[in-house]
């Protein structure tokens, strides 16, 4: 099906960025210019969801030229399920950081950058092109790195170049690696890729030399974006620097594109003939030690930004996990859990960023009593904070369920190893839930506990926080339509014929065999 | 204090400009206008050739670096009394525009729309993206003289 | 000319990791700005020579036969370049920024200051 308005994913953010560099000087407008923006994207993509619910493709070939040539933009289950999360988690992001982020920083570039993001985590989401979505995760770094550094405190600068240098190495060989693809196999497409995969998989004619070592690199390139073990050392020193609304959203969103750089690529091409004897165990092991090093991390913490900030690791190995099956009910597993992680996390993080108001710290020794005086803010931790450990019905369960269930046949050690995992999260959870909420308030230490960012209202921040946890409820009670987008994906992404026949790649196999010849 | 501050000595003189070299002030006079020609050319070239808005940019801004290192930063502010955030923003806006225009007719983003004028025996071939090739070298100029004015600056204080 | 092509690269990188092992954040940079252009030299490298041995142009292979070279790889070093000329600038900028914040550039002194002082306080906007 083709659906030439799907530029509009990415033409909007990009629009909505120009005119607020205009509106500098005038932080509401650039709010509800923001909003409006925000809005209009999670309408269209929710409207474009519901037509595929049946599994359709919808295609884009961006200034006519028919793919492989071209720039092709594909809207699919797996990329509309995210997309429409990712707008969610935005969209509550923002709202929450009207009343909390400090106006010295959202002053100036703000606004801007937060749409320069979206636009490329957008354009990551619908790309059907290898070199497009090294340059969507270039446009999306850049626009990290910036709200990375903008407000610049001490301790963000001694720890921003760190994530600027360690993702530019990445993004070196992810160009590296690219340039390799297309002398290899002379296209950049993915869904050409997975064709020359599939007819030379029917014809037995082997995978160009030296393909597995192409799978491994783009694992490791997607491994660092996205926190695998063993890349994963640069997140806990980052994410607990920013503002709080910027962590909420880069929690959610940023590590989940590397996952789903390895979820569109790998079940269609890279994990295809040999690659795949190297590329599931790799994917295997790393699932496990990046679930259980994760959580232990998490529970040796004591402030509940680090804690949080740490979780988002082990719960990136249960997306591993579902990708070192790579069946296709564990693909979409591994999808649906995405998408309630993104949700929950974040949420999450927003809840944090409130409790910090409150009590002018995340120390967990210093903080006490807050479920007492914040009623609310209690129940929304505290529905939040199970659906990431998944006690039923909450969202968490589902996806858990399904990862374990399939797991148990394949590797058996990593279903016991997720379950080990839960538990350690029940009790990391429970620790903020007891010693922030629950017990009395402790004696001051005499500490200066004051808010580091004075607010007048915390009205945004709760509208924030209350349409992410109504959204995680919905995915948990909802989870049956949800999980049937993400079974279609799943079926997408291990027969890419659908896939395939919807992007329509011109044939060009034959001439491939040829110039490799000559 | 720190080295990476330390007060940059430009080859050419001091960067307020008043101990340039002559030769290099009267040389930039020459290079300044044949720079922008040739950018000119290269973008309007980069169609169908070797150039392009961005090509077109950098050469452009090399251009006006040079003016800006021998002349100093006021006779820079008085050539360009922009601030390059605007060049960006018109830049940009004059790309995403050309990019989206197409979608409001139904076809594709980025879809270039062609047109023949016959002036007399020539053909003139035009293309709407030629604009799309302006905004990029508007773009580029503005951050590439916004960065380096900036760090200019940041060495100069 | 690829094999020349191929120590070209083998050169840069080497000389690229020799800087980013520094503890200065200035050779660090520096170290990642030539592994970008080892990269750029690298698609050269593996695109093939564009002439072929016995004569004759190395076509593009999706367009099959015809007079053209593959103008491809060029087209994706482009794009490379651009994008690494800005996160240069960038890169370049946030370290002024974190020199006159933090008063050094060095990895271990920037740690040591990133421990001693948790949380977002003690900062000086």
């Amino acid at each position: 099906m083709t659906n030439d308005l799907l530029g509009l994913l990415v033409v909007i953010p990009l629009a909505s960025a120009v005119v607020s560099v205009a509106l500098i000087g005038h932080p509401t407008h650039q709010r509800v210019l923001g909003l409006a923006s925000q809005l209009t994207m999670l309408a269209l993509a929710l409207t474009w969801l519901v037509r595929i619910r049946d599994g359709e493709v919808m295609v884009s070939q961006m200034g006519s030229w028919r793919a492989p040539f071209g720039i092709t933009l594909v809207f699919d289950s797996l990329s509309g399920l995210l997309l429409c999360a990712g707008l969610i988690v935005a969209i509550s992001c923002s709202i929450h950081s009207f009343s909390l982020i400090d106006p010295q920083i959202e002053r100036r570039y703000f606004h801007p950058l937060v749409q320069l993001l979206l636009m490329g985590i957008n354009q990551s989401f619908l790309t059907g092109d290898l070199f497009n979505l090294f340059v969507a995760f270039e446009i999306m770094l850049m626009a990290s790195y910036g709200l990375l550094s903008i407000g610049h405190t001490r301790q963000q600068m001694a720890q921003a170049y760190k994530y600027l240098l360690l993702n530019l190495v990445g993004s070196t060989v992810f160009v590296i690696t690219a340039g390799l693809v297309y002398g290899m196999t002379g296209t950049l497409n993915i869904a050409d890729l997975a064709r020359m995969v599939v007819e030379r998989t029917e014809a037995g004619v082997p995978l160009p030399t030296g393909f597995t070592g192409l799978s491994v690199l783009l694992l490791i390139v997607f491994g660092l974006k996205g926190a695998f073990f063993p890349l994963w050392f640069w997140l806990p020193d980052t994410y607990h620097t920013f503002p709080i609304s910027i962590a909420a959203l880069f929690s959610g969103l940023l590590t989940k594109i590397g996952v789903y750089a390895v979820l569109r690529t790998f079940p269609l091409v890279f994990a295809a003939g040999e690659a795949r004897d190297v590329i599931l165990p790799l994917l295997a092991i790393s699932a496990g030690f990046t679930m259980f090093l994760g959580v232990l991390g998490a529970v040796s913490q004591n402030q509940v930004r680090r804690i949080l900030a740490i979780h988002v690791i082990s719960q990136v190995g249960y997306m591993v996990f579902g990708l070192s099956l790579m069946t296709a009910a564990s693909l979409a597993g591994a999808l649906y859990y995405m998408v309630q992680h993104m949700v929950v996390k974040s949420s999450l993080f927003l809840c944090c960023g409130v409790m910090e108001q409150h009590a002018g710290t995340d120390d967990l020794d210093e903080i006490g009593g807050l479920a007492r005086r914040h009623r609310w803010l209690a129940t929304a931790f505290l529905v939040a904070a199970l659906s990431l450990v998944g006690l039923p019905p909450l969202s968490g369960f589902f996806g858990k369920l399904v990862l374990i269930r399939e797991g148990w046949s394949i590797h058996w050690w990593l279903s016991t190893l997720a379950l080990a995992t839960g538990a350690l999260t029940l009790l990391s959870m429970l620790k903020i839930w007891t010693l922030s909420f629950w017990r009395t308030e402790p004696a001051p230490s005499g500490a200066d506990r004051r808010p580091t960012v004075r607010v007048e209202s915390l009205r945004g921040a709760h509208v924030g926080i209350g349409v992410l946890v109504a959204t995680a409820l919905f995915v948990g009670l909802a989870a049956e339509p949800i999980y049937d987008i993400a079974f279609h994906a799943g079926q997408q992404l291990t027969d890419p014929t659908a896939y395939i026949e919807a992007v329509d790649p011109l044939r060009i196999a034959a001439a491939v065999e040829s110039s490799a010849a000559g | 204090m720190r080295p990476f501050l330390r007060r940059t000595r430009w080859p050419v003189g001091g960067p307020i400009g008043g101990t340039s070299s002559v030769i290099l002030r009267t040389a930039v006079r020459l290079i300044l206008p044949l720079t922008f020609l040739f950018a000119v050319y290269a973008a309007l070239k980069g169609h169908n050739g070797p150039g392009g808005g961005f090509i077109a940019g950098l050469v452009a801004s090399v251009g006006l670096c040079t003016y800006r290192m021998s002349y100093g930063y006021q006779a820079f502010h008085r050539l360009v009394p922009l601030h390059p955030r605007w060049l960006v923003f018109i830049g940009l806006g004059l790309a995403v525009g050309v990019a989206a225009l197409p979608l409001a007719a139904g076809n594709p983003v980025l879809r270039s729309a062609a047109t023949s004028i016959h002036l007399g025996n020539a053909d003139l071939h035009l293309v709407s993206s030629t604009a799309f090739d302006l905004g990029v070298l508007m773009v580029v100029v503005g951050v590439a003289i916004g960065m380096i004015s900036r760090l200019d600056e940041e060495a100069e204080r | 000319m690829t094999t020349v092509l191929a120590v070209c690269v083998a050169v840069l990188v080497t000389v690229s990791i020799y800087l980013m092992l520094s503890r200065e954040l200035k050779s660090v940079a520096m170290g990642v700005f030539v592994l970008g252009h080892g990269a750029n030299l690298a698609i050269i490298a593996m695109s093939g020579s564009p002439v072929l041995p016995g004569g004759g142009l190395r076509n593009p292979p999706i367009l099959g036969s015809s007079d053209l070279v593959d103008a491809l790889p060029q087209a994706l070093i482009l794009t490379a370049i651009v994008i690494n000329f800005a996160v240069m600038g960038f890169l370049l900028t946030l370290l002024i920024v974190t020199a006159r914040r933090t008063g050094t550039l060095n990895v271990d002194e920037l740690a040591t200051l990133g421990r001693s002082n948790p949380g977002p306080e003690g900062d000086d906007r």
